[in-house]
Order: structure tokens, then sequence, then C-alpha cells
């Protein structure tokens, strides 16, 4: 029971179904499972580190002075883009020419953006989540949020790109659609 | 499809929401009402273009991702000035829109698109491409906005039209996928006809 | 191919045959308003399924009437004092996008009928969910008046249903008119399995889904009383013989479909029993669609796997 009640919890509180967060970069990454899971795994690894680096910048940034905001987060993510990149240059010089593609995909998308303004805008609601251990939960489920998602898109993805669809529905907009559908049933379920 | 790009492109031929996908948060989550919808285009208008053509000085041989970081300082901070004009021009929106309109700071044409196409252009013919694909986004913005607060709220500009039914979904995030998603396969339909008409060769998939 | 065709005909009568009856239930407890109203669905289906069969440049061809019977389980869903204009678009969204824009029956990702449900709940909530009580005969043009909530809700908030075992079976209590026949959906469920119109796996695995919960986490003092009264409310057996045992939809083999079926249904009754909300089984269907097509594919790759086996035999 516990198990259903968190699966619906992830499901009513996911970025892309309830805040089109990430979705373009949702079906870019959907045309190869390889793509769409190893683009998951690097939005999670951005969403949960991120959380964390906006948990000590919204300490420092002073009251009244939100709209520094973006720039601040912006260069957090900036960081950890590059030493992502460095830290993968080195363990894998074989494998960074492909690894380094979902780093480039994930790293400034609406995603990872998305959830560092949620998580602060939450925060700012409820003071209590305000924790360290709080920010990074939020980040890790708006990662997972990310890979439940993909998961939804990808069933259905050879169904809505088949030669069945109309030519003119074919892929982005029959994607888009069918997000349309499942978000309807999580938005009537919330 | 004819493979020779004109700078128009970013308004029909490629559009910027309907075709590449890009940007389309804001037009789901926001586009449900046009005073929402204005003060996004302001803000992505003046954001992007800005944005754009000063990131263009920074040097081509810089790693891909510290001009990707740069870039993304540089839209932060010319969203400084553009958000308080826009609390003085659309007090009450600023709220509404939340983080979307934050996260016009990192949006796909400054994060992605500058590298890929407009950087590869010349100076003059970047300029006016990047016009048209700001306008690809306003356009699909505000015609998504009227049609989208007419059928959910009754209102276009929060004046009231006669409407019997409402639709109310409409004005949800998953109404605005479905909308979105049939618009988009009607600007493929339509982009279809003309490409054909004018002698192209019948590829619409657009992926 | 022939053979196929032919079956898929078959079905949609003996569906049709089924949803006919709970209209005839339905014309003796509400009257001629529900009959008109299921008329109006039946027609705005046909009308947009022949549109947009024309526009994706088809034969509009018998099979394609499986329209008619999504029209009439969206329109027995609904209270019998439904807005007609609602009703209509509700039926254009399931034809439209719902199924035409993915492909048609060719290829079906959700259920048509489920979506418009739950398209109708998310725009309109109160006129979907208040209803008037039996045999008050409303007018095709009069307003309903003295509008009730469904014996679902009263279940669902006091873990009670004010009505007696009889009045249930025959479906003499508060509800979407056609989904509270009780009797008449068994009988359906019967005929509809021994004619392998749909899939008895989902149907069992639903009903399974729904009892096992009930009993060993009872909704009311009673575990008897909380099986019994969690398999009619809530549109439970309605929605597991017409929208969740679908044969478009649930998997094809029967061990895979029951599994569909019964997870839709457990987590239905864990999300009524911790939310009160009404009929949530129809909108678990839909959010069971792409385990759905994910079983779809998983039989498909097990058919293709068996295919190469043969030809390395022989």
């Amino acid at each position: 029971m516990f198990l259903v009640t968190e699966l619906i919890l992830l499901l009513t509180s996911n970025l892309i179904l309830t805040q089109a967060l990430g979705t373009s970069t949702l079906f870019i990454a959907a045309g190869n499972r390889k793509n769409l899971f190893w683009t998951s795994v690097t939005i999670t690894i951005f969403t949960t580190a991120g959380s964390a680096a906006a948990y000590f910048i919204n300490d420092i940034i002073p009251l009244g002075a939100e709209n520094l905001m973006p720039l601040f987060y912006a260069m957090a993510v900036g960081t950890l883009y590059i030493v992502l990149l460095t830290i993968l240059y080195f363990v894998s010089r074989k494998n960074f020419k492909t690894a380094r593609k979902y780093v480039h995909l994930s790293a400034f998308n609406c995603a990872v953006m998305g959830t560092l303004f949620t998580i602060t805008e939450k925060v700012a609601e409820n003071h209590q989540l305000n924790t360290m251990s709080g920010f990074i939960l939020a980040g890790l489920e708006a990662g997972l949020g990310f890979i439940l998602a993909s998961l939804i898109l990808t069933s259905a993805y050879r169904r809505l790109t088949s030669a069945d669809v109309p030519a003119s529905f074919r892929g982005f907009p029959a994607m888009l659609l069918y997000l349309g559908i499942i978000s309807m049933a999580v938005y009537a379920l919330s | 499809m004819s493979k020779k790009n004109s700078v128009f492109d970013g308004l029909f031929g490629d559009n910027t929401v309907l075709s590449s996908l890009m940007v389309i948060s804001p037009v789901i989550m926001c586009g449900d009402k046009v005073k929402n919808a204005l003060a996004l285009i302001y803000a992505f208008s003046a954001i992007t273009f800005i944005s754009v053509l000063i990131g263009s000085f920074v040097p081509k041989k810089l790693p891909y991702a510290v001009k990707i970081t740069i870039y993304a300082f540089i839209s932060s901070l010319v969203y400084i000035p553009v958000k308080l004009m826009a609390q003085q021009f659309f007090p009450t929106v600023i709220n509404r829109t939340g983080i979307y309109f934050m996260l016009l700071a990192v949006n796909s044409l400054i994060m992605v698109q500058t590298e890929t196409k407009f950087y590869r252009m010349k100076k003059s013919r970047m300029f006016f491409s990047l016009i048209f694909y700001i306008l690809g986004f306003d356009v699909v913005m505000l015609i998504t906005s009227v049609l989208r607060e007419l059928i959910a709220y009754g209102t276009v500009y929060e004046k009231v039209v006669d409407a019997d039914i409402l639709i109310s979904g409409i004005g949800m995030p998953f109404g605005g996928f479905v909308f979105l998603g049939l618009f988009c396969g009607l600007y493929r339909k339509i982009r279809f006809i003309v490409r054909q008409r004018n002698g192209g060769k019948k590829n619409v998939s657009g992926n | 191919m022939q053979k196929k065709t032919k079956l898929q005909r078959f079905v949609w009568i003996d569906i049709m045959i089924t949803l006919m009856t709970l209209e005839i239930m339905q014309y003796f407890y509400y009257g001629i308003r529900a009959v008109v109203l299921s008329g109006i669905c039946v027609a705005v289906s046909v009308i947009a399924e022949i549109i947009s069969i024309r526009m994706m440049k088809r034969k509009f061809t018998a099979d394609d009437l499986m329209c008619v019977s999504d029209a009439l389980i969206i329109s027995l869903m609904m209270p019998a004092v439904m807005n007609f204009r609602i009703a209509g678009i509700a039926c254009v969204f399931a034809v439209v996008v719902a199924k035409n824009v993915f492909g048609g029956r060719k290829n079906m990702i959700f259920s048509p009928s489920a979506s418009a449900y739950v398209f109708m709940l998310t725009s309109w909530k109160s006129q979907l969910l208040m209803f008037t009580t039996p045999h008050t005969h409303t007018g095709i043009s009069e307003k309903a008046v003295n509008l009730v909530s469904s014996a679902s809700h009263t279940f669902n908030t006091s873990g009670k249903m004010n009505f007696t075992d009889f009045e249930i079976i025959m479906g003499n209590v508060t509800g979407a008119s056609g989904a509270v026949s009780i009797l008449l959906l068994a009988v359906s469920a019967v005929i509809l399995i021994l004619r392998r119109d749909i899939s008895a796996g989902a149907f069992t695995g639903t009903i399974a889904g729904t009892v096992i919960p009930a009993y060993f986490a009872p909704m009311c003092d009673s575990r008897y009383d909380s099986i019994k009264y969690s398999l009619v409310a809530n549109m439970v057996l309605f929605a597991s013989i017409y929208i969740i045992s679908d044969k478009r939809i649930a998997p094809k083999r029967s061990y895979y479909a029951f599994f569909y079926g019964f997870f839709i249904a457990l987590t239905a009754y864990i999300v009524t029993m911790t939310t009160a909300k009404e009929n949530v089984i129809v909108i678990m269907s839909l959010l069971f669609t792409p385990i759905s097509l994910g079983f779809k594919s998983l039989e498909k790759h097990i058919e293709n796997l068996k295919k190469e086996e043969a030809k390395a035999f022989e």
C-alpha cells in the first residue's frame, strides 16, 4: 500500500506530467532506449547535485535580491557541467565522446533548472523543507520523476512513430497528445 | 524538403515551437491566458535577442561546455533588467508565470541553437534569422493563449466573450499538451500542403 | 485477414447487444432523456469517425462501427441529465484525440471511452458526478433539479450504502445510469467472456484485484460488505467489462492480462480507500496504458523469439 501511494505521489508531483519541464529533452532522447536511459541518469545527477548547490546558494542570496537567483543557479549548474565532463574525461577517455553528449543534453535544460526553481518555491512556502537533505531528496525525486516519464514514453514510442499514425501527427505531435492524456489522468487523480 | 535555409524558417518552415519543440513548457503552462502570454513574449524576445547578440562575441575557440556556461551567465544577467522592466509593465502577471519567467533565461534558443545554428551564420543573416525564430515563438504563444483562454475561461484578454460551454481542462497543463499536440499536427499539415504546392518533396515528418 | 475482420465485427455486435440491454434499463429508470443522450453520443461519434477517417484517406468500414459501442459506453457512464453539448464534446475527444490521431483502430493506445470519461471528469466534474435519483424522468429540454451525489460517493466517504441488495442488483441506486445495473452487468460479463469478446484474464484480474484488498483491508466494518460494495460501487464491474477487458487495449495473453487488470484494480482500491475519490478505476485504466503497451511489446518479443526458434529447428 505504501509503495502504491509513493508511486502515485511520484506521478502527481512529476515535473514533466504536471509542469511540462524537460519535455523537449525527453522527446529528443526518446528515440533510442540507450539514449533515454543515460539522459535520465545524467539529469538525475544534475537535479540532485544542483539541488544541493541551490541549498547553499539560497543562503548566500540576500533577501530582496531574488532576481539574481537564475544567475547563481546558472553558475552552479555550469560548474557542475564542467566538473562532470572533466571527471568523465579522466575516468574513461575511451567512452568520453559518447558520454559527453548526455551531459551536453542534460545540463542547461528546463528539467534541471526548473527543478531548482521549483524546490526553492516549495521551500518559500514550507520552511520545514529548508534542509540539505530536503533539497537533495527533492532533486532526486525530480530525477526519478523524469525516469518514470521516460519509461511512460518509451513504452509507447514505437506506436507513436509507427506508419499507422497519420503523417502530420507521427512523432512529436503524437507524443505531446500521448503525454497530454496521461497528464490528464494524473491531474484527475491529484 | 527544400534544403536551402531561409531566414524566415523560424517563423514557418522550422517553427521554434511547433517544429523544433523548443521552449514548449512556457507555452503549455502559461499559454492559457493572453496576459501571461504577452509578458512571456516580451521577456523571451528581449532575453533571447540581447543574449544571442552579446554571446556572438564570445571567442569561438573556447571549449563547448565553457561557451554554453558563458551564454547561460550572459542570459541570466540580461534577465535582471528584463525582469525589473516586466515588474513595471506586467506587475500582476509575473507571480502567475512563476518559474517559467525565470526559465526563459536558459531557453533552448540560447543554450542549443546558438552553437548549432546562429553562430555558424554571418552576423547579418544571424540577426534576421534570430528575429524570425523569436517571432516563431511569439506567434505560437499568442495564438495558443487566445484560443485556450477563449475555450477554457470564455474570455479574451480577460474580456468576457459569450461562450455557452467552457472546457476548463484546456486551461490546465494537460490541456496545454493536447492543444499543442493538435496545433503541431495542424501546422505540419499546412506546411506539407504549402510545400507540395511549391513543388517541394513530400516530407512532413519534421522530426 | 478476412477472418480477423469478421471477428471484430462480431465482437462489436455482441458488445452492442449487452449495451442495448443496459440502455433499456436506463430508459426504465430515467426515461427518454437517457436514450436521447445516448443517441446524441452515437451520432456525434459516427460523424467524428467518418470525418476523421476521410481525413486519414481511409474508407469507413463496418469495423469502424466500434465507435458506436464506445459512444454508448460513454453515455452509460454519465448521469442521464448530462448536458448534451458536453456529451458531444466528450465523444469528439474520444474519437479524434484519444483514437484517430494515433491511427485509429489499427493502432489503439488508449481506451476512447475511458479517455472521454476522464476528460469530462477534469473539465465538468460537478455535472458528471451529480445525479438524479432512479425513476426521476427528466424531459429532454427540462433542467434537472434535486441532484444528489452517487451511492459510490456515500460508500467511499462513510463505508455504507443506503440501498438493499435487491436494489443494488437491479440497479435501482443513484449513480451513472448504465453502470449500476449489477445483474445485467454480471450476465453481460459471462456472455462476453464465453463468446471471447472481452479479455477473460483482464476481467478476472480486475475482480481479484478488487476482492483481495477488500477482504484484507476492508473499507467498512464487515469484510463481506466490503467485498460486495467494492465490486458494485465506483463503476468497478462496468469498467472491468467494457474498459479494462477491452481486447483492443488489454494484453493478449491471459496471464499478462490478469496482472494488468489486477494491478489496475488494486491501485484503484488503494486510492479510493485513501482519498475517497469516485470511479478511480477508470482513471487507473488510463494510467496503466503504458503497462499494457509494455506487456504487448513483451508478447511480440516472445512471439518473435518463438518464431526464430522454430526456424532454427527447421
